[in-house]
């Protein structure tokens, strides 16, 4: 063997063992979760469905599959947009060389997502309860003369459910624009600066185009990571009232887990719904995103 | 050379920790009967089996009802057989044993399995059905089946075998505050009795002094439906199939429930944890209909001592209402080694045979401590049975509440027992939230429930 096959010889040795896992822990249960799609029926009872498409048309007859593709949406599309321009503009904000208590403030800001997200959910389920945090204080200052039931309504459970992904998540996109920030010239600023630039034109024309990569970054996990929702619908609210905060990835799991023996055919083909989802966006994100034009 | 310092102690520290851990573990297993150990045994590895031939494991999950009662069991079963050990493995809910149960079954791997477990009866005939290899029935098991009471046996037996050993009765109590109704004009004699209608009334008038609701119940998952149907000798089912538009008891019962809500007599909670926490322990209602299992929830709030009563449940004619639901039995798992020593001991406690004489260990502990009510006829002899609770005002509520289930009609049973719950809670809330008619609400609940069921 040559130099250079041995070399080739010893890269595939140590990737081999590397592969080998992946395949086995990852690519192995995908192919298994697509055949499984194909199934139906429970338990050991299960078996290719006849049409074999036949999850998929079921999917499109499900109501509350639908509901909770809409829910799930509406998350997606009031929350994100939120989230990610309050993250900038927080970071803008932070990243000020004269701001006195810099790590105190961004370590504020950032520690709501190192709590754990059943936690969370679990206190503001809390303050939002119809005798909880929220209420008293509503009473107290006399802007309510009855306590308002915010979880078992449902556009104020899907408000709680926003609030409550943008306190979670904010700082932790802003950690991201900070470290974008960063890496932009501060010469670039004094420029602007020299050539009579004001503040607001100076975020729309520096800031906001250089921080392009980092914001396609952003938007492409905020959206993956909304359309597969779990632990808010679950714990704040349980999907209620009438399914109406009902994720789809709460669905899947209710469909598989929540009522007795689940149908592991229908969620396999749900999940690969969604999975087709994520992936159709983040490769309109891409694309939107993308400067070589 | 700081840093080196300081990984060094890191080390260290992960080390000892190590240590730590594995000593604790071996701790632990001394003290196999303490539930709390038990319960990092469990979670630490699946050392759900245990290796001497007279201990048994089995999962539960409610630290205040249905453990107390197992280990009152095992008390029991030392009697006759004094090496007898039972590991109690706590789950946090009753759905981590049914999950437990798929993700063996699934996995075609038992051995993750404890020789018993609890289970839901709503749940169990589907998992006999779906997954016939997890359990082992009990059907030469030396007991009196005829003595634990049809209507909970309906549940565990499935093609005339017995699987399960019925642990407590699901009968349902209407429980009120007497106090709240005394101060409307009421006594517990004015709302024994009556009609849905006559209890609007009762109600509009203890919210308008009161301000607390004389029902309460959890939306989500919302028991009503079935309560006030088997009251009436209904079911929510015909034939294995939804009966739900053209069941006209279903479509008064649901106006009822309608007409409930909007006068501020019935309060729905967004979950169960608001149903027990806010609503019952924050004191916002007046009234609590459920199965019995839910005393111990309410008596959680000591302030509340002697005020509360129980009685029979309101109907649509006006005679007393009686029903029944949830409970559980325990099942012996694929995976029991011991199934002999597993069917004695269970036959002997919740069978029923330590019983015989009027008097057994296992029952009459189970409602001391955890507030169980058990199905066994010869148990309700007792005289621990005929006491007057301090909580109740000295009301015999148990010997009630075993009156009660000699009166509870048994009705049609259905795989989809849950399901059906959820669609006719979502029709509810669609008429009282989002501008629903009654008829279109519950047109889409048999829609979906049929959909769900594949038919």
């Amino acid at each position: 063997m040559t130099l250079a096959n041995k070399q080739l010889a010893a890269g595939w040795l140590f990737l081999t063992p590397a592969t080998i896992l992946i395949f086995i822990m990852s690519f192995y249960p995908i192919i298994q979760a697509f055949i499984t799609s194909f199934k139906t029926g429970k338990g050991v009872n299960i078996q290719f469905a006849n049409p074999l498409t036949y999850n998929y048309s079921r999917m499109l007859q499900d109501v509350i599959f639908k509901t909770s593709m809409k829910n799930t949406f509406l998350y997606l599309i009031v929350e994100v947009p939120i989230m990610l321009i309050l993250a900038i503009l927080l970071a803008q904000l932070l990243n000020n060389k004269d701001l006195k208590f810099k790590g105190l403030f961004r370590t504020a800001i950032f520690l709501p997502c190192a709590t754990s997200l059943v936690s969370y959910s679990l206190i503001f389920k809390s303050m939002f309860a119809t005798q909880g945090l929220i209420n008293t204080v509503l009473m107290n200052l006399g802007l309510i003369h009855e306590n308002i039931n915010f979880l078992g309504t449902a556009s104020t459970a899907r408000a709680v459910i926003i609030i409550a992904l943008i306190w979670r998540w904010t700082g932790y996109n802003m950690v991201f624009y900070l470290a974008g920030l960063q890496n932009i010239e501060y010469s670039v600023y004094e420029a602007a600066k020299i050539d009579g630039a004001n503040g607001w034109k100076t975020f729309w024309n520096i800031t906001v185009p250089l921080l392009k990569p980092t914001i396609v970054m952003t938007a492409i996990m905020s959206i993956n990571g909304t359309l597969q929702l779990f632990d808010e619908s679950v714990n704040l609210t349980s999907g209620g009232p009438a399914n109406q905060t009902i994720t789809m990835s709460h669905y899947i799991y209710n469909q598989a887990f929540g009522q007795g023996v689940g149908n592991f055919g229908y969620t396999s083909a749900m999940s690969f719904v969604v999975f087709i989802m994520v992936a159709i966006l983040a490769f309109i994100n891409l694309k939107v995103g993308d400067t070589r034009d | 050379m700081k840093k080196k310092l300081l990984s060094l102690m890191l080390v260290g520290a992960m080390a000892t920790s190590m240590v730590a851990c594995g000593s604790s573990e071996t701790a632990s297993t001394d003290t196999t009967t303490d539930a709390a150990a038990t319960t990092e045994e469990g979670a630490a590895a699946a050392d759900v089996q245990s290796a001497d031939e007279n201990t048994l494991t089995v999962y539960a999950w409610d630290e205040n009802f249905n453990i107390p009662a197992l280990q009152a069991a095992e008390k029991d079963y030392q009697d006759v057989n004094p090496d007898f050990k039972l590991e109690i493995i706590t789950q946090s809910q009753s759905s981590d044993v049914e999950n437990a149960i798929t993700l063996a079954a699934e996995a075609g791997d038992y051995s993750t399995l404890p020789d018993i477990v609890l289970f839901q009866d709503h749940y169990f005939q589907q998992y006999v059905t779906n997954y016939p290899d997890a359990w082992q029935d009990a059907n030469d098991a030396n007991c009196d089946w005829a003595g634990l009471g049809a209507e909970k046996l309906s549940y565990s037996t499935v093609d005339g075998k017995h699987y399960g050993f019925p642990v407590d009765a699901g009968t349902a109590i209407f429980a009120y505050r007497t106090d709240l109704l005394e101060q409307c004009g009421y006594t517990i004699d004015d709302v024994t009795g009556i009609t849905w209608d006559k209890f609007d009334e009762i109600g509009k008038k203890v919210y308008a002094e009161t301000g607390k609701y004389l029902l309460c119940m959890d939306g989500d998952g919302n028991d009503l439906f079935y309560m006030m149907l088997q009251e009436e000798g209904v079911s929510q089912f015909k034939d294995g199939k939804p009966y739900i538009t053209e069941n006209e008891t279903l479509v008064s019962v649901f106006n009822t429930l309608v007409t409930l809500a909007q006068d501020n007599v019935l309060y729905l909670a967004n979950d169960w944890s608001d149903y027990t926490d806010q609503a019952i322990q924050g004191d916002m209602v007046a009234g609590v209909f459920n199965g019995n299992w839910i005393i111990p929830t309410i008596k959680k709030v000591d302030s509340n001592k002697g005020k509360w009563a129980i009685t029979t449940a309101p109907t649509l004619t006006g005679k007393e209402g009686y029903a029944s639901n949830g409970g559980s039995s325990l099942y012996i798992t694929a995976n029991c080694t011991k199934a002999d020593l597993a069917k004695d001991f269970l036959a002997y406690t919740f069978g029923g045979r330590s019983a015989e004489d009027g008097q057994s260990t296992t029952y009459d502990d189970a409602l001391l401590n955890g507030g169980v009510i058990g199905t066994c006829a010869a148990a309700a002899n007792s005289d621990v049975y005929q006491q007057g609770v301090e909580y109740f005002n000295n009301q015999a509520i148990y010997a009630d509440i075993v009156e009660y289930t000699q009166h509870v009609p048994t009705v049609e049973q259905s795989d989809y027992h849950y399901q059906a719950r959820t669609a006719l809670a979502t029709a509810l809330i669609n008429v009282l939230q989002n501008g629903y008619t009654a008829d279109q609400a519950l047109e889409e609940a048999e829609t979906n429930l049929k959909f769900e069921m594949g038919l």
